[in-house]
């Protein structure tokens, strides 16, 4: 799949911005502030509706813009071109529009345009708390099986329903009777446990693509790994059984019974998920060095990208933000070439300087293209720059 | 945008609180009302305060309706041992437009829902008991729901007598066989059906739920006529 041209209007840095990729590697060079990010974050958007840094909607509006409009032309995906556009007007919400025909619910876009990002914050993965591990594990499945975010997003609902009901009682002398709490349990229980199932079964498959991954760009020979911590009593050969999970489940709420009612809320489920992730026998979060970090973050990524690939039978869109500032020139090599090889379908990188990507990409084959991203007359600017050009900022 | 006359600015807001429709779109349906001619938006006017004033409630399905009971309930040539429950008045009139349904109806008036603060009490839930089994007991379940409204819900019983229009002619009173739980397939709608079926579990009637061949999250109001009579055709039991 590719995204052979870009539409961006009244977003972040961007007033009106054009642009035209070429089917592999794309860098944008630029100073920092000027819209590299923005414009991959245009192309996110697009994806999956919403940006990859953590940000509200109503700031990616330009100021004194009444909405933001961004609009792409992509190959691969239909038998003819497909457009996807999305519109943004604050207060009223996200409209998606797929062949200028309004898509009923947003999420009907995710997974027809995958997408891969490294970034910055990546680092969050292996390094802070639970939250990040989740996010990772429910974006992948969510790209991958339009089933599981479906489930998922009720999921949460029914918890939330069930969380009102617990606090509603929760300064009452007695607990929800039983008739009015056992629906909600029901639910979430068939709910949560399908939600377990497909993450351990999807687990249990993206352990070979994780170290496949590793392989590729670390010569040190060291075994990731990642263990499922959910409900517990789940045993391994029950593993995908959401009958047998339901079981446990119910189980686990019953002993947290009387915490729930005291805490006035939801204390057992899938939200409370956990991946440890190792090297041999060696918890990344707590002793892995810097760099086992970045490497072991970077595989997970390039496993997304490849349990993507051949899950949807189709190459996601590749972004990486800033993705080298901080890897050794042998690494940067390393990747450069994967992203020229027949593995890996389009990629867009942002970065300071073009020196790096000069000298290992063909930028005069049609294949490839260097842009330099600056400001004009208070807006971003996106140009082709010539193909032998030092640019930097 | 604030506008300079008041009244103006009052009917935007006014529209804007209707379900789906943004400022933008009160702003723009604002400017077309002031286009109007004042015949047209008097209509208007008298149409929405009389859909308040003049239709009222089936006091037997709760259908929104012009007569009580409603040309349902009344009709003779329905059949009376099967009842569809739907949340809204809305949603029978889809199941109706396919033709395949001969049955009586009981519209909820929603859904279980404790983040919008509906409970059990606040729909129409005991009175479908009480349509299997008249004894079934009046007033709040009993079973300390919180801040349960006081039960302007049940039926009075004189009403049918004095209001009904066809007098003798009321068709027979039969036992009710099947109950068809035509609720919504989301989250709600489901732990809905949960809890009317675990409430009408000790009555001996069948229970069904159509829901399969409802496209995932889709509205009944919305399904299609064929998907509709395909779901009714293979209802499931609870
Ligand atoms: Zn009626």
């Amino acid at each position: 799949m590719t995204l052979d041209s870009l539409r961006i209007r009244s977003f972040r840095a961007h007033k009106h911005t054009e642009v035209a990729f070429a089917p592999k590697v794309n860098v944008l060079v630029g100073a920092n502030g000027v819209g590299k990010t923005n414009t991959l974050e245009a192309i996110h958007y697009l994806c999956l509706t919403k940006s990859f840094v953590a940000s509200n909607d109503t700031y990616a509006v330009r100021q004194e813009a009444p909405y933001f409009e961004l609009e792409g032309t992509f190959s691969g995906v239909r038998s003819r071109p497909m457009t996807a556009k999305l519109v943004y007007v604050p207060h009223e919400g996200k409209q998606v529009f797929v062949n200028d025909a309004p898509l009923d619910r947003l999420a009907d876009i995710v997974g027809q345009l995958p997408v891969v990002v490294f970034s910055p914050e990546d680092h969050a993965l292996t390094a802070e708390g639970p939250d990040e591990r989740r996010r990772f594990l429910n974006n992948i499945l969510s790209q991958a099986h339009p089933a599981y975010m479906n489930t998922l997003m009720k999921y949460r609902r029914a918890r939330k329903q069930r969380n009102e009901l617990l606090r509603q009682y929760r300064k009452k002398p007695a607990p929800p009777p039983e008739a009015l709490l056992a629906p909600w349990t029901q639910k979430l229980v068939q709910l949560g446990s399908q939600v377990v199932a497909r993450r351990q079964t999807f687990l249990h498959t993206f352990t070979d693509y994780l170290q496949d991954a590793y392989e590729r760009i670390e010569a040190v020979a060291e075994e990731p790994t990642i263990t499922y911590d959910t409900l517990a009593d789940v045993s391994t050969d029950e593993e995908g059984n959401a009958e047998a999970i339901a079981d446990a489940f119910r189980a686990r709420l019953a002993e947290k019974q009387d915490h729930e009612y005291k805490r006035g809320t939801t204390l057992v489920g899938p939200q409370r998920d956990e991946l440890v992730f190792r090297l041999n026998d060696l918890e990344v979060r707590r002793y892995a060095s810097q760099g086992q970090h970045r490497t072991f973050a970077m595989a997970l990524k390039l496993a997304q990208y490849f349990y993507l690939s051949d899950t949807l039978e189709r190459h996601p869109l590749l972004l990486l933000d800033d993705a080298f500032g901080k890897l050794d020139t042998e690494r940067t090599n390393v990747f450069m070439q994967l992203l020229q090889s027949n593995d890996i379908g389009q990629s867009f990188i942002t970065a300071t300087r073009s020196a790096p990507f000069a000298a290992t990409v063909p930028f005069d084959e049609a294949n490839h293209r260097l842009f330099q991203v600056d400001t004009k007359n208070d807006a971003a600017r996106v140009r082709i720059a010539p193909a032998h050009a030092d640019v930097s900022a | 945008m604030q506008f300079t006359s008041e009244s103006v600015e009052t009917l935007v807001e006014e529209l804007a609180k209707l379900p789906t429709i943004g400022r933008k779109t009160a702003q723009r349906l604002t400017n077309h009302v002031l286009k109007m001619p004042r015949a047209e938006v008097e209509a208007l006017a008298s149409a929405l305060v009389d859909v308040k004033d003049q239709v009222m409630q089936c006091s037997t399905c709760f259908v929104v309706t012009d007569q009580d009971p409603c040309p349902i309930c009344s009709s003779h040539r329905r059949s009376r041992a099967t009842i569809c429950v739907v949340e809204e008045s809305s949603d029978l009139l889809a199941i109706e437009r396919t033709g395949d349904y001969n049955g009586l109806y009981h519209v909820l008036g929603g859904v279980i829902s404790p983040l919008d603060g509906v409970g059990p009490d606040d729909l129409r839930i005991r009175e479908l008991a009480q349509r299997i089994d008249p004894s079934f007991p009046d007033g709040p379940s009993g079973d300390g729901a919180p801040d349960a409204p006081s039960s302007d819900a049940a039926p009075d019983a004189d009403a049918s007598d004095t209001d009904a229009p066809e007098g003798d002619d009321a068709p027979e009173p039969v036992p009710v066989e099947e109950v068809i739980l035509a609720v919504n397939p989301n989250v709600e709608g489901d732990t809905t059906a949960y809890y009317i079926a675990q409430l009408l579990e000790p009555f001996d009637v069948a229970l069904t739920r159509i829901a399969r061949g409802l496209p995932i999250g889709g509205d009944l109001e919305y399904a299609d006529e064929a998907t509709l009579a395909r779901a009714l055709e293979g209802r499931g039991a609870v």
